[in-house]
């Protein structure tokens, strides 16, 4: 085991490598001159000269890629243009709430999503798993932005129930932070519901036919215990392996959704670094989530092998 | 794996799948809207009409108009071009150099090491994130969305060619191929592409739902095609200030999304039950 | 006096006053205290008052910094920071008097040692400074608490230049002015006004709050001058650039004001019981700069046919969200609540829609269809709409225009080149002295360089009897139609909300602001 831990360790450097590379390269994508796109039309021929020679931009693309490497194993990512100050500050300042974001859709996808799939597991060919397919079928097609204005409309305009947009600090203010966060978890979490209840369905019915359940069943354990305590455990590992690509797609989800909703989150950072030109901030988003994702995946494998038996000796 | 050398049983059962069916139906009338939007819209989507602004779906206006007094029914015709353009162009795409990078990958080993950590390092990044840093990038257009997304999906299919290359190549018949010299590349086309046709299918259609899904979220953003171009992203974001006054501008494009996506979903589903059971989900 | 007799006549004393000054003190009793959340557009390019004429930068900095002069309800100068001025009678003097004992945010005190460098400055960057000091001759301390300005020739426009309160001169200690070049954004802000920074989140929130040591002026509030009073313990402006989301959180309470609102939601706003709708008069006239350095609109015919060519009533409605009460149509390059400089002038080339007209100016330009680059963001909604509605109109009569949408912050970058575009949208909001219409100087985007227009505007600067004024603006609004530096559209109105619970608010002046209001919750 420790020697596959090792290994799987070991596979994140050569990623993380790459995802700096094309951090990196992104802004050798920009047509034209970047610096100059950086700063914008009326910087002087001496700010030109100066930001290139201090982003490096004059010299050859191996070496500024190995200084950029260098930058950013020290935490130096730039600075942002626009907001005058270092993108890991604005970075920093600005992560709390996707943060919170994220981890509350992957929360209501999980409290939504694997009781659906372990119900309509349950009664198989049912009204009840025929529906709650339907419906998983739908969420997984809806569009995440389209029913977050939906959410809005009806529950914020319309019924008065929650607030139409905004954050507050779950450090500063609990309650508030909780009412804030209740329409983007859920228009963010509802699509990965979705999916996580078809997973959870098929892995529970895949479990529920093993050999070692029939023999429970023949010993004559009682149903309810058959389910939860043997194919619940067994159901719950890959529904961990995809709370990693889960992850991945509600960092992405979580742009649209902090833009509607006003979070001053990574996502509407990134957006307002796209329209502002502020390159530095653009990459930095990119390669803190990328970063993220790979780190988060790690973690995942990991506990993959502490819960599954079966790979444990492998 | 099914015998290569039997006729593929799979076409029958396509026929008879009903998920293939509906979506495929269901994809087919959303295609053939969008070649004939220019004959069946009832207006010129780009032209504004500003004393017919946000009227309710009439007779003269089938969804109603928006701000500009714009034919929202024309705007969603339209805007479904654009949405298969780039979810199309997208998946032939990222097919074409999945299957490129994959079978480079999963024949020849050493570059398969550094390859699968490119692609490794290219899905680390959220999709949607990598596609808004490219478009800042590269600028607005619609020739750089389908860059951008292509980009972020090609991973996805290469990882896919190359596990089918993988555990094809140690069979018998392509040791043999091998060992009587039949050069790479043939043995390429012929035994193992037919053999990846299938799961290609089955990702192309799940490629083309998040292009267009994706298409459409970059437009909202405002980072995608221009705004004044008619795209489903395009049509709900310029809705979404007024969807207490007038819901229609971004209810309609908004179901076209979620049809799409669905019909192709339901296309993935059912191909994916017919050509590789042990992915079936039941 | 003796402490027992001031123990029986100063309580007197203060309810006499307080019978006197009367007004707000019996109606509702002001409450100390709160946090009021405004939200706006968008953030701040800065909030160096000397270095911009952005409107949200103008809002922001009238809270913690003050001028010389400001301007009451009738847009007319009276004194801030000054306490009164002599003018010499040739008329080329100015003596101004500071007020003593005013504090800046640090604890400074203020005086001429900070007034000299500020304004002198704000001469060097600021577009009405530069205005100004093109006529300044020498200016300097007399004393601590004396300033002096020598001009060069008689003008009409020390005061107002002093007073407004757009890209004004704001007075910053000394040690600020010197530390950051009038080109250079300040990046550090010690103001005198009522409202001192606490903290700059950039997209987030800017929050002022009262400066305790604020001293105000004894008079009643007067449009933007007078007495100032912060009720308020904290005004945060949060920046919430989504209309929907800024509108549904006044209507929600997450907002207890919200500025720049789309119109469509009058309605809506207008039946919730909890705020309501302000009509903000004037707002802006949508106006198209042509550039006129280099590029396709230095010919003179083919901005002319551009004026020619709009219909400016449909497009006005439109923009309005279709509602009679948001727009105006009117050719006065000042609007109409700008009293002294509003015009009534027949036979201008305003609004002619004529196609014929068109077609032989854009023959006489020789105009072979060259795609004209049209800037404008969607940022500003308002723009947005007007560029679209423009681009068609023009079109039909055959015109090409390549529309580009950028975001606000590109666009004001962007402007400044000569080579990025050939017109671009903005609006004019009001000015208040000829001298100010930015669209008539040299250094604004779209370089007003026309030696007759300048010649008229630098007359106006000099002119000082205000009848021989009003007559050389009227001569130059027909050249302005005649040579067509920007294209004037119409009148547009804007949308504001504001809470029940707040009270105090001044709805008259153009702009807004939190001195003098409190809430009750």
């Amino acid at each position: 085991m420790t020697a596959y831990l090792i290994r799987r360790l070991l596979t994140v450097v050569p990623v993380l490598a790459v995802v700096v590379t094309v951090v990196f390269l992104l802004i050798h994508l920009i047509p034209g001159d970047p610096v100059s796109v950086m700063l914008g039309p009326d910087a002087t021929l001496a700010q030109i000269q100066a930001t290139r020679q201090a982003l490096g931009l004059d010299r050859p693309l191996h070496e500024q890629l190995f200084k950029f490497y260098a930058r950013v194993v020290r935490g130096d990512l730039g600075q942002s243009y626009f907001l005058d100050r270092p993108v890991v500050t604005a970075l920093l300042e600005r992560a709390e709430p996707t943060l919170v974001l994220t981890f509350s859709a992957l929360l209501v996808a999980i409290v939504i999503g694997v009781p659906s799939g372990i119900v309509a597991a349950a009664y198989q060919g049912s009204l009840w798993d025929r529906t709650l397919m339907l419906i998983s079928l739908l969420g997984v097609c809806v569009p995440g932005f389209w029913l977050s204005l939906n959410f809005i409309y009806l529950f914020a305009v319309r019924l008065g129930w929650l607030p139409a947009a905004g954050y507050a600090s779950i450090l500063a203010d609990p309650m508030a932070a909780l009412r804030y966060m209740v329409l983007p978890a859920v228009s963010l979490g509802f699509n990965q519901s979705a999916l996580i209840a078809r997973i959870s369905r098929s892995c529970m019915l895949e479990a529920l036919q093993q050999d070692y359940i029939r023999t429970a069943r023949a010993k004559g354990v009682s149903q309810r215990s058959v389910m939860w305590v043997h194919a619940f455990r067994n159901a719950l590992v890959p529904v961990i392996t995809v709370v990693g690509i889960t992850m991945a797609i509600l960092i992405g989800g979580a742009v649209v959704t902090e833009i509607v909703f006003n979070i001053p989150g990574l996502g509407r950072l990134i957006i307002s670094a796209v329209l502002r030109r502020d390159y530095p901030v653009v990459q930095g988003v990119i390669l803190v989530t990328a970063t993220a994702y790979v780190l988060i995946n790690l973690v995942v494998d990991v506990l993959y092998v502490f819960i599954d038996p079966r790979i444990r000796y492998g | 794996m099914a015998d290569p050398g039997a006729r593929p049983t799979w076409r029958r059962h396509a026929a008879r799948n009903r998920n293939i069916a509906i979506g495929a139906a269901i994809l087919a009338v959303v295609i053939l809207a969008a070649l004939l939007a220019g004959v069946i819209s009832t207006h010129d989507p780009r032209r504004l009409n500003p004393a017919q602004r946000l009227k309710a779906p009439s007779a003269a206006n089938f969804l109603g108009t928006d701000e500009f007094g714009r034919d929202v029914y024309s705007l969603v015709l339209h805007g479904a071009q654009v949405s298969l353009l780039v979810g199309a162009t997208t998946m032939i795409l990222t097919s074409l150099w999945g299957i490129v990078i994959g079978l480079i990958a999963g024949y020849y080993r050493r570059v398969d090491m550094a390859l699968m950590r490119v692609m490794d390092g290219l899905m680390a990044f959220p999709a949607i994130l990598l596609a808004i840093a490219l478009m800042a990038a590269r600028g607005p257009g619609i020739g750089n969305v389908i860059f951008a997304l292509s980009v972020v999906y090609t991973p996805r299919t290469a990882m896919l060619i190359r596990s089918t290359v993988l555990s094809l190549r140690e069979l018998d018949y392509v040791q043999a191929a091998r060992a009587l010299g039949r050069r790479d590349l043939a043995i390429a086309f012929r035994h193992i592409l037919p053999n990846c046709v299938g799961p290609l299918l089955v990702q192309a259609s799940f490629i083309f739902a998040y292009a267009i899904l994706a298409e459409a979220i970059l437009g909202f953003l405002g980072v995608g095609v221009p705004p004044y171009v008619p795209s489903w992203g395009n049509v709900i974001a310029s809705g979404k200030n007024v969807i207490r006054e007038a819901f229609w501008v971004s209810l309609f494009p908004g179901l076209a999304l979620t049809i799409s996506g669905l019909s192709l979903n339901l296309l993935g589903d059912g191909l994916r039950d017919v050509l590789d059971p042990r992915l079936r989900v039941q | 006096m003796s402490s027992s007799l001031s123990r029986k006549y100063v309580p007197l004393a203060l309810a006499a006053l307080m019978l006197i000054a009367g007004g707000p003190l019996t109606a509702e009793a002001q409450k100390k205290g709160g946090i009021l959340k405004v939200g706006n557009l968008g953030e701040p390019p800065s909030l160096d008052a000397h270095w911009t004429t952005a409107s949200i930068t103008e809002t922001l900095t009238n809270h913690i910094y003050e001028g010389l002069y400001s301007l009451d309800s009738d847009n007319r100068p009276i004194p801030m920071l000054a306490e009164s001025h002599t003018v010499s009678k040739d008329g080329l003097v100015y003596t101004f008097k500071l007020r003593q004992g005013v504090k800046f945010h640090n604890g400074k005190e203020m005086t001429s040692e900070d007034v000299v460098p500020s304004l002198a400055r704000w001469g060097k960057q600021s577009i009405y400074g530069k205005a100004l000091f093109a006529q300044v001759a020498e200016w300097k301390a007399l004393d601590k608490y004396t300033v002096e300005m020598k001009l060069k020739e008689k003008s009409a426009i020390v005061l107002i230049s002093l007073a407004v309160p757009n890209n004004f001169g704001a007075i910053y200690p000394k040690e600020i002015v010197e530390k950051f070049a009038p080109e250079v954004k300040a990046t550090e802000y010690v103001g005198t006004g009522p409202f001192k920074l606490a903290e700059w989140k950039p997209d987030q929130y800017i929050r002022m709050v009262r400066f305790d040591d604020y001293k105000s002026r004894n008079e009643k509030p007067n449009g933007y001058g007078g007495g100032k009073t912060a009720y308020l313990d904290e005004v945060r402006f949060q920046p919430v650039p989504e209309v929907a989301t800024r509108v549904a959180q006044v209507e929600t309470g997450e907002l207890d004001f919200a500025d720049d609102l789309n119109l469509d939601a009058y309605d809506r706003l207008k039946a919730n019981p909890n705020l309501r709708p302000l009509v903000s008069k004037p707002y802006y006239w949508l106006v198209a700069v042509l550039n006129k350095k280099e590029g396709l609109m230095t010919n003179q015919k083919l901005r002319q046919a551009w004026q020619a060519a709009i219909d400016i009533e449909p497009i006005m409605k439109n923009v309005a969200g279709g509602r009679a009460e948001f727009y105006r149509m009117d050719s006065s390059l000042a609007m109409t609540e700008i009293v002294s400089w509003h015009t009534k002038l027949s036979g201008l080339p305003w609004n002619e829609h004529n196609r014929a007209k068109v077609q032989k100016l854009l023959q006489e330009a020789g105009y072979k269809k060259e795609p004209i680059r049209f800037m404008t963001t969607q940022e500003y909604k308002w723009m947005y709409d007007f560029a679209l509605l423009t681009k068609q109109q023009l079109e039909d009569l055959g015109f090409n225009i390549d529309l580009q949408v950028v975001d606000w912050a590109t666009l004001v970058k962007r402007r400044n080149n000569p080579k990025e575009y050939d017109a671009f949208t903005t609006g004019i909001g009001a000015f208040y002295d000829p001298t100010h219409a930015v669209f008539l100087t040299a250094s604004w985007p779209g370089w007003t360089t026309d030696e007759d227009i300048q010649k008229l505007q630098a007359e106006l600067a000099r002119e000082t009897d205000p009848k021989k004024r009003v007559a050389l603006w009227e001569q130059q609004t027909r050249l302005f139609y005649d040579k067509v530096p920007v294209i004037r559209y119409g009148d547009l109105f804007g949308l504001r909300a504001i809470r029940n619970t707040t009270k105090g608010f001044n709805e008259k002046t153009e702009r807004i602001r939190f001195y003098n209001v409190w809430v009750e919750k």
